[in-house]
């Protein structure tokens, strides 16, 4: 089976400043359909513009990228992406957040309104649908931009940090909470965090980057079946061994 | 710039009362000559008496009539400006230094080169008010224009929305509360300078009435006309904050 | 081309100078007419005249400057003696702020110009007038901006310097006045501003030394280049005056990073 994401000797450059350490030097990466993945790395690895690059808006130096067999050549169609900062239009309602996403990809008035009435369900906002974003706490509003994100009826999610802004409760809710969602509309996910707990508990494959220069140091593949225990002792040890590799 | 338009009007309006209560006890009690301070309650009936309330509408009329047409016409091209400036990098660039020049002039000072240019009629102190109103306006609103959070942009750009949409659909609606802030600053400044113009070279509006009064020593006239402008001011910005709230109050806090 | 395109300031530069070539060209070919839009070579030997002999006769560009600075200067540091303690008190106490912000509206609500005349009639047509109507326009401005200097003093910080024994007398000079002082110089830039606006206005009306009379009264004689000399001086002027008060409170405030750091 073709991979969903293909990333080929994938190398991002500082711009105007050759001495550097590439950002990104040489990645090879292949995620497959419906498979949850997610990048860990330090601050600085490249795990940001990694994502970025499969998202379109930003452009490698050099390498391939293909979704679905087709190049990256820009941001949009079907990419739906999750910022850290939730990103949610301040001067349009959640329900009108979410239905802007759904009449991106064409759907007419009556049918994007039909969407995002399901998917404020999905995410249990219904009753918050017309609330502005600065009404919404932190969990809410990214509860909402995964939602407008779902809205685009995506090929793939790609998601920067999106509870890093977060509490560490309302954060594990919000961990449940996507597993939830995703389980009901299963999509590639890329995923990026510098959590390790976070990685083990979201994801089907973790990818270890290093810094100068950003690549891949590790991968590893975790077959427990979710939702995960946090006290699981496979996980405990994995863990231990993610978090020697990070030091 | 107090935020909560009606509680600033009403508060306006006791802060009249308190100090044209205060105003005319002390005048009443005759310490200064009536010519010199007259008592606000003097000052009003003396001049309803010699001016037929006809006229004084009239004054009024014409003065909002050229604040709204200079304001307006401040608006349109400053907004405008800011748009094509902030959305196209090289008109910006060409723009606004041009417009940082001419900023620091104070609008008054273009009166007697308007006078030049548009004659001594209506069009020279429209275009006086225009500049008072356009600067503030331009810059705020490319301010927001130019300031938007690039998260957003990002974020509908992951949706497929580019060019003229992008523009429409999220930048303008983004640069809103700037753009509010601007027409403000630029309706308060607008007043100001409007005032400043009638006095300076005008034949009718408030201003006018103003300085008219003083060739002929009607002190009573000058603080009718005083007063009038600042209820003028008052009522006017408190109308334009409530539209404001209006359009943006629920996203936004004013 | 490329460089070009990567120097914003180079393309603004070549745009008004552009600008400035086409002016001069068009006045020379008698599109454009010099009485109504002098071209920058005339303006340039109406401001050679202004700094050589003057006008009106002997009174050159500087006195007129200099007349105008010391009107702003004089209105504004009155306004500034007085608005300051006033505000700083009524900014500390909640009763008198509530009583005294009616009063306050309502002066700024009435436009400073309008009150030249009354101030003619009360303080003659002299510099004593202009004078006080600057000082009345910086007045209310100030007034506002220290109330809300020292009301908006991030509670945080009182609270912390009260933990270290600081009260009183040393509370209100070693951390409220520190701390509102960004906004309080914040609030002295908008007055200048203020009073910039009003003086030019001012000397519109009888008199004949001063920027804006300058410019009035040149066009009365026809001199609108020297007119457009003396809208340039202004602009020159206000630019000067913002300089010189960022270059102050660089020097008061070296440690300021701009009103977020001690706003709440």
């Amino acid at each position: 089976m073709r991979p969903w994401i293909e990333l080929r000797g994938v190398t991002k450059r500082y711009d105007g400043d050759a001495a550097r350490a590439p950002v990104l030097l040489d990645i090879d990466l292949n995620v497959a359909e419906n498979e949850f993945v997610t990048l860990v790395g330090r601050s600085g690895c490249g795990k940001t513009t990694l994502l970025n690059i499969v998202a379109g808006l930003v452009e490698a130096s050099s390498g391939e990228v293909k979704v679905d067999g087709a190049r990256v050549t820009g941001p949009g169609r079907g990419k739906g992406v999750v910022f850290q900062q939730h990103a949610l239009f301040p001067w349009l309602t959640a329900r009108r957040n979410i239905e802007f996403g759904a009449s991106s990809r064409g759907l007419d008035a009556a049918a994007a309104r039909n969407e995002a009435d399901q998917l404020l369900a999905l995410v249990r906002l219904s009753e918050f649908g017309e609330k502005y974003p600065n009404q919404l706490s932190g969990g809410m509003q990214q509860r909402v931009a995964i939602a407008r994100a779902l809205a685009l009826d995506p090929q793939l999610l790609l998601m920067d940090e999106p509870f890093g802004a977060l509490d560490e409760i309302t954060r594990i809710e919000m961990q449940e909470e996507l597993l939830r969602v995703w389980s009901s509309r299963r999509k590639t996910v890329l995923f990026v965090t510098h959590s390790i707990t976070e990685a083990l508990m979201l994801s089907d494959r973790i990818v270890v980057m290093r810094a100068n220069p950003g690549g891949i140091a590790a991968e590893y593949r975790i077959d427990r079946p979710r939702p995960r225990n946090r006290s699981d002792a496979a996980l405990a040890a994995l863990h231990e061994q993610l978090w020697t590799q990070l030091r | 710039m107090s935020t909560t338009g009606s509680r600033d009007a009403m508060l306006g309006a006791l802060g009249a009362v308190l100090l044209l209560g205060a105003w005319e006890s002390v005048a009443r009690s005759g310490i200064v000559s009536p010519a010199v301070f007259p008592a606000p309650s003097a000052a009003v009936l003396g001049t309803l008496a010699r001016m037929p309330l006809d006229d004084i509408a009239g004054h009024v009329a014409i003065s909002l009539g050229r604040i709204v047409c200079g304001f307006m016409l401040g608006a349109m091209l400053g907004i405008t400006i800011a748009i094509a400036a902030g959305w196209y990098r090289i008109l910006g660039n060409l723009v606004r230094p041009v417009i940082e020049m001419l900023r620091p002039i104070p609008p008054l000072a273009w009166i007697p080169m308007a006078i030049v240019w548009f004659g001594l009629g209506e069009p020279s102190k429209i275009f006086v008010i225009f500049l008072g109103a356009f600067f503030p306006i331009l810059t705020n609103a490319y301010r927001g224009i130019a300031g938007i959070d690039p998260v957003l942009i990002r974020a509908a750009q992951t949706m497929d929305v580019r060019g003229l949409r992008l523009l429409t659909k999220i930048v303008l609606p983004a640069a809103m509360p700037d753009i509010a802030t601007g027409l403000r600053v630029g309706w308060g400044l607008s007043f100001g300078v409007l005032v400043a113009a009638e006095l300076i070279a005008a034949e009718s509006g408030m201003g006018f009435m103003i300085m008219n009064a003083r060739q002929f020593g009607e002190v009573g006239v000058i603080i009718f006309g005083i007063l009038l402008i600042g209820a003028c001011n008052l009522v006017t910005d408190w109308g334009l904050a409530m539209l404001i709230r209006r359009w943006l109050g629920k996203w936004h806090s004013i | 081309m490329s460089a070009l395109r990567d120097r914003p300031a180079l393309q603004g530069a070549m745009f008004i100078v552009a600008l400035f070539a086409l002016w001069e060209l068009a006045s020379a070919l008698g599109w454009l007419r010099v009485f109504q839009f002098p071209p920058p070579s005339r303006i340039a030997e109406a401001l050679w005249e202004l700094a050589v002999s003057g006008f009106p006769e002997g009174v050159r560009i500087w006195t007129h400057a200099a007349v105008t600075i010391a009107r702003i200067l004089q209105g504004f540091l009155l306004a500034m003696i007085t608005a300051i303690p006033i505000g700083l008190v009524i900014g500390r106490a909640p009763l008198l702020d509530a009583a005294t912000l009616p009063i306050i509206t309502f002066a700024r609500s009435v436009a400073t110009l309008s009150l030249l005349p009354l101030a003619i009639v009360w303080f003659g047509i002299g510099e004593l007038s202009k004078v006080m109507l600057i000082a009345y326009g910086c007045f209310w401005v100030m007034l506002t901006n220290t109330i809300a200097a020292v009301k908006y003093v991030d509670p945080v910080l009182i609270r912390a310097a009260r933990t270290m024994d600081v009260d009183g007398a040393r509370l209100f000079t070693q951390v409220i006045l520190p701390a509102a002082a960004p906004r309080l110089l914040a609030g002295a830039r908008v007055a200048l501003g203020v009073g910039f606006m009003v003086i030019v206005g001012a000397e519109m009306i009888g008199t004949i030394r001063g920027l804006g009379a300058l410019i009035m009264e040149a066009r009365n004689f026809y001199r609108t280049d020297i007119s457009i000399v003396g809208m340039v001086a202004l602009g020159l002027l206000g630019i000067g005056l913002t300089a010189g008060l960022a270059w102050l409170e660089r020097v008061l405030l070296p440690w300021n990073t701009g009103l977020a750091s001690v706003r709440r």
